[in-house]
């Protein structure tokens, strides 16, 4: 008796719990899309208008420091500005906001409009609405062409840009100096630069190699890149075991073998090299247009002299040969969930992103964390207020960006780094491509 | 939602209320408890449940369950040339971390049995270590063995040991091997304090007999101490070898489980695989096959201690 009174309230235990997980019952008042997958349809939820106001829900990614009062300022202008929409804006952290977003998404609660990274596993479930429906045609005009072409699957454009960063070399005068090197713009000068700091500079370490499971894409696409080579082909196929791509490879993990760069390149991250670069230790990297700001903040928390400071420039990272010298872009996006929402909603959508994009709000927000813009109207605003921007917009204009539209990248993204570690422990680099390239491409 | 209280209509007759009462005495205990119940069926059963789910089914990169796909998550789990790697190091993690943590802490709680001047002062720093947050543990070791501005090349230098930085870790073994030692650092306080507490309940009277009888220092050791601390060490073995299994902090902060999945054990693993690749259903495969693994070894124990039990 006893043990069918204990079963009996587990059950009902497991049931209530079951129930508190399966989020409610489904809203009555939602038409069903027949145009839907029926897998994802049910993951929608309606309008909720308070009051009479249309409200827009918003997730971004916490930037950096400065994030969270510029979205509260700007949630405060809009709601004043524009007194029948109700603009809630959530600041997220980039740790979590992945896990916030997918919670959201499975709860059934998917925000209206998403500030992140990526887009195409959102797009592959069917969640996303098309740029063009959520941007008025005066915006959309605004964003550079290259930046709108990331964010294509099957023609059609799914997010937005909202910032980029690019990256370059960045160089020590005072250590390439003193080995009488210039700066390196081919391979081949690299490895010579890197021999003479060697020499002359034993405590220096000559190059700066991350590929760690942070950031170890990055290097990858630096080397293939400025070798002539891609991860896809014109078409759009995976070439990840291509000849250059191999010799690439190759390339970078025989600077690491001949003792040419940081200790141990799968477990430093780009934050150490930028540390050993601004303390003077590292003679050469490729890095962001936010390194500048990096050392200076890290100067003025730790008192560091003037004497002590480095005396560094940046360059075009060097190619192999006569290839034409490749920055990485590196861009972040807005998108809009297909909540199901009403025409007049999907109107103060717009209107939310007029008002974001206007030239010199959006130029602040740019500058709010020293990114770089994603419109040239926004670009010529930025060059013209702070110099040192000024090379970057152009950089930024031409840089080429990782496939993150297509739906392997996640896959490619940790594979081409786990090949990079194997070539680092010995692998053969042609194998571990080919490994690689049979995985992804089946 | 049907009720269960008495009905209302109908005058209540003496010996219903009284069977009433009595059943109401029969399940008063499970209503206490009950809040206790559905506190574990939510966040332990539910879980689990949910895990099991996601392993079985196709997952999508956004955690939509697309329906059952006949274990591929599991085969795909296995298949992955990285896994065999990954489960030798789990065990080795687990093996080493363990038996070390627990032979060391055993000698530690031997020696803070003696009584001598400032023990309890001594008997608070073995909880350092214990009391620190383990991601703060993992930085403060990776900081200390790092071949540029690490103490411990700072300090051989100062005492003129070595002349230039030595690169601690020059390959994946030796990363592993440093994050070992730190798991060790960090389990002895609770082996240490299980032992204690064990030591501490016998009797005196036990080591004057034998010491009357002649015995010597091991003697006493193996034939009194050891056996009747017995249960205080198989409880932090059990509890260790559960935790050292499950344990993250450490080798996240301190290599990411890189390079080449060398350093990875499966919580890692599934962690990369679950957030980096957005492969969901087969880190839930892994945390699963993690969970089996786990659940025969707390089996044998369960059966072994309890046929000792009878033995007594």
């Amino acid at each position: 008796m006893k043990k069918k009174i204990l079963a009996l309230l587990l059950a009902l235990a497991m049931a209530l719990s079951l129930m508190a997980c399966t989020g409610g019952t489904p809203d009555p008042t939602k038409a069903p899309d027949p145009s839907k997958d029926p897998g994802t349809e049910d993951t929608q939820k309606p309008d909720t208008p308070s009051g009479d106001k249309i409200d827009i829900n918003v997730i971004a990614a916490e930037y950096g420091q400065n994030t969270k009062k510029w979205w509260a300022d700007f949630q405060d202008e809009f709601n004043k500005t524009y007194e029948n929409i109700n603009l809630v804006v959530e600041v997220v952290s980039w740790n979590d906001i992945y896990t916030v977003v997918n919670t959201r998404i499975i709860g059934k609660d998917a925000p209206d409009i998403l500030n992140i990274d990526v887009f195409a596993d959102y797009q592959a479930d069917d969640l996303l609405l098309p740029a063009k429906d959520y941007v008025s045609e005066e915006t959309y005009a605004k964003f550079y062409e290259a930046f709108l072409d990331q964010s294509v699957v099957d023609g059609t454009v799914w997010a937005i840009p909202d910032l980029a960063s690019a990256r370059a070399m960045y160089y020590n005068k005072d250590i390439l100096d003193q080995a009488g090197v210039d700066v390196p713009t081919t391979w081949e000068e690299l490895t010579a630069a890197c021999k003479a700091i060697k020499e002359k500079c034993p405590d220096v370490y000559p190059w700066g190699i991350d590929m760690t499971t942070d950031e170890g894409q990055a290097a990858f696409a630096y080397y293939i890149w400025n070798n002539g080579s891609d991860f896809t082909d014109a078409d759009g196929n995976w070439i990840l075991n291509d000849p250059k791509n191999v010799e690439a490879v190759e390339y970078a993990v025989g600077l690491v073998k001949d003792g040419y760069t940081n200790t141990d390149p799968a477990n430093e991250t780009r934050y150490n090299l930028q540390d050993l670069f601004g303390a003077g230790k590292l003679a050469m990297m490729i890095g962001p247009n936010s390194i500048p700001t990096y050392i200076a903040d890290n100067y003025a928390k730790a008192n560091t002299p003037k004497e002590e400071q480095i005396n560094y420039a940046f360059a075009a990272i060097p190619t192999n040969g006569s290839n034409p010298s490749v920055s990485a872009g590196v861009m972040d996006r807005f998108m809009c969930f297909d909540n199901g929402h009403s025409a007049e909603k999907l109107e103060a959508i717009k209107t939310f992103f007029d008002f974001f994009y206007e030239d010199n709000r959006y130029s602040d927000w740019v500058l709010m964390e020293g990114f770089l813009p994603a419109t040239s109207a926004g670009g010529e605003i930025v060059a013209a207020s702070d110099p040192a921007m000024a090379p970057w917009v152009d950089i930024v204009g031409s840089c080429k960006f990782y496939p993150t539209a297509k739906a392997e990248w996640a896959d490619v993204k940790q594979g081409v780094i786990n090949a990079q570690h194997q070539a680092l422990l010995g692998s053969n680099v042609q194998e571990v491509l080919d490994s690689l390239q049979a995985q992804i491409a089946g | 939602m049907s009720k269960t209280t008495a009905p209302s209509a109908v005058p209540a007759k003496k010996q219903n209320a009284h069977s009433g009462k009595k059943i109401f005495r029969k399940v008063e205990p499970y209503i206490w408890i009950a809040p206790s119940v559905i506190l574990m069926a939510v966040f332990i059963l539910m879980p689990i449940v949910t895990v099991f789910r996601m392993a079985l089914n196709k997952v999508t990169k956004t955690g939509a369950l697309k329906g059952f796909n006949n274990f591929e998550n599991f085969i795909n789990v296995v298949k992955a040339p990285a896994f065999s790697l990954v489960l030798k190091n789990t065990l080795v993690w687990t093996i080493a971390v363990v038996v070390l943590s627990t032979i060391l802490g055993f000698m530690l709680a031997l020696v803070l049995n003696n009584k001598f001047r400032g023990r309890k002062i001594a008997r608070a720093i073995v909880v350092f270590p214990w009391a620190t947050t383990l991601v703060i543990q993992a930085s403060v070791w990776n900081f200390i063995i790092n071949k540029d501005y690490g103490t411990l090349n700072t300090l051989l230098m100062r005492i003129g040991l070595i002349d230039s930085p030595v690169n601690w870790t020059p390959t994946p073994g030796a990363y592993f091997a440093w994050e070992i030692a730190c798991g060790i650092f960090v389990t002895i306080p609770f082996v240490t304090f299980c032992v204690l507490s064990g030591l501490q309940s016998i009797d005196a009277s036990y080591y004057e007999a034998a010491t009357v009888d002649g015995a010597n220092y091991w003697q006493k050791l193996f034939r009194i101490t050891l056996p009747l601390v017995r249960s205080s060490l198989t409880v932090s073995t059990v509890l260790n070898i559960i935790y050292v299994f499950n344990s993250f902090p450490i080798i996240w902060t301190m290599t990411k489980g890189d390079p080449a999945n060398h350093t990875d054990t499966l919580v890692t693993y599934l962690y990369k695989l679950g957030f980096y690749n957005g492969r969901q259903g087969e880190a839930a495969a892994v945390s699963v096959i993690g969970f089996l693994i786990l659940l025969v070894c707390a089996s044998v124990y369960m059966i072994y201690t309890l046929r000792k039990g009878d033995d007594y």
